[in-house]
């Protein structure tokens, strides 16, 4: 095709070209070859050989409408006839025609225009399709430039698996240009790797008329791609079918990060099974604990009272104060688990979140807490509190431990004032306070305030396990917020936390 | 005066046994106790099985149930009562050292009466017992059918 393409190149040449010289050319040809023609018959009559000088001079008349346009090709008619007439057709050297040649003329008329004739309808229909092939191949080029276009590899194959097509996007992911992957297999090209057998594919091909999936290939540099591939297939009008269009794209990223996700969610999996083995572990010991650490408790306790009642009389103060001892020390121990035990529900419980008033919840826990302290002289100050998002018994539990510290550190003062308040401060989410006039403490023990058994005061002055406030700082960390506090000795104490803020969402559930 | 029910207390540490008769006996109580040291005594005493074949064909008015005991734990006895018609009046108090909240869960469930933790403190103790068999013992009517001694 390409073949043809260029010769039709070189025929238009002349054509486009409208210079005199090439027009003097061709009428010069036309003039030249029926004179020729015209010689060669003279000279065949002189040697009185077969005369066919029509014959020489229709041959004149078609290289003319043959070579020539139809400027040319008409002159050679008209001297064709003239000559004829004039030198072959008696009277010789008259242009009148006798009778009896009238048929013989004629017909040699007729010839001549029809082979001018002829040839220029050849001559038509052949620029013709030159044009139309030419915007043909311009359309096709087009196309598959646009095709070009796309960063997707797109490739067509016949039904053997032979490439005809080959777009820019599969020659740059692939590394094969078009000229090395038309006409080879794509099979042996690119070494598929299919999810199944390529004839359940071929089948489905055929039956569905595409078909999509996943498949893995070697590019030219040998290295293993992933692609998502979708496969069209063309039939022709009798419905068969003749080729496979193929997009595909690469998807090996992707696939190496849905592998690594799914790496990670396995590890997460893992680690969250062996998390749930650990909280049941401390569940398990939480509950022995709650269960027979407690029993050996009660009965050092209940016999020390039994044998107190039973020997009272025959104890002496001495003893009498051991006995005390013991049965002290057994009840603080009772208090310290129970306090451990509350201390580690707050973290095996589920939160049970909603709004909570916080006003309603501190309203309700110094009412509480004044029932205890009834003697004491304390001036409370609570202001306005926001609701929150959160469990309501933990943020309770939290404020119960809050408050009841403020009132226990503030014991000897002879009027204590406690203050609830609530700024807004941190990125936003309110900070709640708990502020009183107590003993207060160093601010360099600040980082054991919150620890697990950690006491900044001596027993005897202040009683308590050291666990509240590790429950609070727990509580307020479950509720995804800070706990912070701020002291001077014998200068009272202000213990801030913050707590989420109700968003929108949450407001409108 | 007022009509004595029979406790059946079913414990398996002696010294809880102990103390709990103690408890009992500051009050009078003691002599209508009936001691089951495991789940499977606490159920023979119930159906009238193996040493307690012969004894009157009549329930306890109360029942006080630790939860962790061996052969057959608590609950298990709780549920057996619970889903029987000749026991399920039983009023059944749990007395436990546990004060986890899924075992009152679960106790609650199986129609437990009462839920009592055991106080570590003696006199606290005392006085939750004494309360105890005052009232499941004394004051609170029993459904009939219960051994009753004036």
């Amino acid at each position: 095709m390409n073949q043809s393409g260029i010769d039709a190149n070189e025929f238009a040449a002349p054509q486009s070209s409208g210079l005199p010289l090439k027009y003097l050319q061709r009428y010069g040809l036309a003039v030249l070859s029926v004179g020729v023609a015209v010689s060669v018959s003279l000279l065949v009559e002189h040697f009185h050989l077969r005369p066919a000088a029509g014959q020489f001079l229709l041959l004149a008349v078609a290289i003319n409408a043959w070579y020539g346009e139809r400027g040319p090709a008409l002159l050679s008619v008209i001297l064709a006839i003239l000559g004829m007439d004039y030198f072959f057709i008696p009277p010789l050297h008259d242009f009148r025609v006798a009778p009896e040649d009238l048929p013989y003329f004629t017909t040699f008329i007729s010839l001549a225009v029809l082979v001018c004739w002829f040839s220029t309808v050849r001559r038509r229909v052949e620029a013709d399709l030159r044009q139309t092939r030419d915007k043909l191949k311009v359309e096709v080029e087009e196309r598959s430039s646009l095709l070009d276009l796309t960063n997707d590899s797109i490739s067509v194959r016949n039904m053997d698996f032979i490439l005809t097509y080959w777009n820019r996007g599969a020659e740059e992911f692939y590394g094969w240009s078009r000229k090395e992957a038309v006409g080879k297999g794509s099979e042996e090209l690119l070494r598929t790797i299919y999810p199944k057998p390529v004839e359940e594919i071929r089948a489905e091909l055929l039956e569905k008329n595409q078909w999509e999936g996943e498949l893995t290939r070697t590019k030219a540099d040998g290295t293993q791609v992933v692609v998502s591939s979708r496969w069209s297939l063309r039939r022709d009008q009798q419905h068969r079918p003749v080729a496979i269009l193929e997009t595909s794209n690469d998807i090996t990223g992707r696939k190496r990060w849905e592998e690594e996700i799914q790496g990670l969610n396995q590890e997460l999996t893992k680690r969250s099974l062996a998390l749930e083995a650990s909280n049941k572990e401390l569940e398990a010991f939480a509950y022995s604990i709650s269960h027979d650490l407690r029993a050996p408790l009660r009965h050092m306790s209940g016999f020390a009272e039994l044998l107190r009642k039973n020997a009272a009389a025959s104890l002496n103060e001495k003893s009498q104060r051991y006995l005390t001892i013991i049965l002290e020390a057994a009840s603080r121990m009772g208090n310290l688990i129970d306090d451990l035990l509350a201390f580690s529900r707050i973290s095996r419980a589920e939160a049970q979140k909603s709004i909570v008033d916080l006003g309603q919840v501190v309203q309700d826990v110094v009412a509480e807490v004044r029932q205890d302290a009834k003697e004491r002289n304390i001036i409370w100050k609570i202001d306005p509190l926001p609701a929150c998002y959160g469990d309501r018994s933990m943020l309770r539990l939290a404020f119960i431990n809050l408050i009841s510290n403020a009132v226990k550190f503030t014991r000897p003062r002879p009027q204590a004032e406690i203050e609830i308040g609530c700024t807004d401060q941190d990125r936003g989410d309110p900070v709640l306070f708990v502020r009183d006039n107590g003993v207060g403490f160093d601010m360099k023990y600040v980082n054991k305030l919150f620890g697990v058994f950690q006491r900044l005061h001596p027993q005897e002055a202040f009683e308590g396990t050291g666990i509240g406030l590790a429950t609070v700082q727990r509580i307020v960390h479950r509720h995804g917020g800070r706990i912070w506090a701020k002291s001077t000795v014998d200068g009272g104490a202000t213990f801030h936390f913050s707590l989420p803020k109700i968003t929108k969402e949450l407001s409108d559930r | 005066m007022n009509m004595l029910g029979r406790i059946l207390l079913v414990e398996d540490d002696p010294k809880d046994v102990e103390l709990t008769l103690t408890a009992l006996e500051e009050y009078n109580l003691a002599n209508e106790v009936v001691v089951a040291t495991d789940g499977e005594q606490a159920l023979d005493y119930l159906y009238y099985r193996g040493r307690y074949a012969q004894r009157d064909r009549e329930n306890p008015a109360v029942l006080l149930l630790d939860l962790k005991l061996p052969k057959v734990d608590g609950f298990e006895i709780l549920k057996q009562i619970k889903s029987d018609e000749n026991l399920q009046l039983i009023p059944v108090v749990v007395l436990t050292s546990s004060r986890e909240e899924k075992d009152m869960v679960a106790s609650y469930k199986l129609g437990v009466n009462a839920y009592v933790v055991k106080p570590v403190d003696f006199h606290e103790f005392v006085n939750a017992i004494k309360e105890l068999g005052a009232f499941w013992a004394v004051i609170n009517e029993p459904p009939p059918g219960s051994i009753r001694k004036r």
